[in-house]
């Protein structure tokens, strides 16, 4: 298991950490807008494919979007994303 | 040309007192206590005397700065630009300055709105070449409010007449349906243009007590600063806190918000590497 966190905005709720399956990186991002459908316009693009402009942290680390396709995310880990605007 | 405001600086107390996120909590808005985290509790900074722009560059002003260099803007060099559009943001080709609707739409009689699509590098180019800079946090703060704390450039009583945010163009706005059904029925009418208005021409009583001009709302706008928190152990939104030390500071809130995102202390960060949008601009400063 992983932990997916997003911003509190997005909720509604002001919940921000959610369960996810690991894998690879953007593996993971497409199957948790899967599940969470309400996340779906917000995490994945009309190409089916997670938005670019989004940044992902894996753990402490921002992956650069070139390595993105090559990200594997291992049991324990936490992946944040991040608008390209954040916070306000 | 707006001639540039001298501020005589001094020490303030930069941020957000407890009261005002107990009163955000206490308001018909939507958005969370932790959202707000990151612009509390108030620190105290110097600011060194210095200049600002009265007003944010315009579409007029950055066209002279690309005649007279050639510079491209990140958004022209990728082919694409951000919009918000029927569905939510959105990014599109061939969207940019000149351009900030898309293809089909164009600056002109736009020429004293604030220019949109501005990466930080942008801003910080056009910075250079006019001789100035870019605005630390602090002194953006300091020239919206000065010494003594204001939650809006005015004052502390909203007037939706003095800014130019969402409320301007819709009315009182107090939830994101109310906000998406104003956009839904503007984008329908004019796709995704941004809803600037001619820098400086709201009232003049919405200006700060250093008479700076639309320091709430029209567009975003840029500092100089590396978004860090005022004290490690805030309580603020976790994808916030990964944005710090890699983000830069946003300040001003756009014509995208309600009257809680331009107030003097808000806090935004935004991606340096290239990003932008229809509604991010900036200003510039210099020092005394």
């Amino acid at each position: 298991m992983i932990k997916i966190v997003l911003p509190s905005v997005w909720t509604g709720t002001g919940t921000t950490v959610f369960a996810g399956e690991e894998g690879p990186l953007y593996e993971v991002i497409k199957r948790f807008a899967a599940g969470n459908p309400q996340f779906g316009r917000r995490l994945i693009g009309p190409d089916g494919q997670p938005l670019t402009y989004l940044n992902l942290c894996v753990d402490d680390e921002m992956i650069p979007r070139h390595l993105r396709a090559h990200t594997e995310v291992e049991a324990g880990c936490t992946v944040t994303v991040i608008s390209p605007m954040a916070g306000g | 040309m707006e001639p540039m405001v001298p501020i005589p600086g001094g020490p303030f107390d930069q941020g957000s007192p407890a009261w005002v996120l107990d009163w955000l909590d206490s308001q018909d808005q939507p958005l969370p206590r932790v959202w707000f985290g990151d612009e509390a509790p108030q620190v105290t900074r110097l600011v060194r005397p210095f200049r600002i722009d009265r007003c944010p560059v315009t579409n007029a002003q950055f066209a002279e700065f690309v005649a007279a260099s050639g510079y491209r803007t990140d958004a022209e060099v990728r082919g694409v630009g951000m919009v918000y559009t029927d569905t939510g943001w959105q990014e599109r080709d061939k969207v940019w300055w000149r351009a900030p609707g898309g293809p089909g739409t164009s600056i002109t009689g736009y020429e004293q709105h604030p220019v949109v699509h501005m990466s930080f590098d942008d801003a910080g180019a056009y910075a250079r070449w006019a001789g100035k800079r870019l605005p630390t946090e602090s002194e953006w703060e300091y020239a919206a409010r000065g010494p003594e704390f204001r939650i809006w450039p005015w004052g502390d009583t909203w007037d939706h007449r003095l800014a130019n945010t969402a409320e301007l163009h819709a009315g009182p706005l107090n939830s994101l349906e109310q906000w998406q059904q104003w956009w839904h029925s503007r984008y329908a009418r004019n796709g995704p243009m941004p809803c600037t208005t001619p820098v400086g021409e709201l009232p003049r009583r919405g200006r700060s007590s250093a008479g700076c001009a639309d320091m709430a709302g029209n567009v975003y706008e840029w500092t100089s600063t590396l978004s860090q928190l005022y004290q490690e152990d805030a309580v603020c939104d976790p994808t916030v806190r990964q944005a710090l030390g890699r983000y830069r500071v946003i300040r001003g809130g756009s014509w995208m918000n309600f009257r809680y995102q331009v107030r003097c202390s808000e806090r935004m960060h935004g991606d340096p590497g290239g990003w932008s949008s229809f509604a991010h601009g900036f200003r510039c400063a210099k020092d005394l």
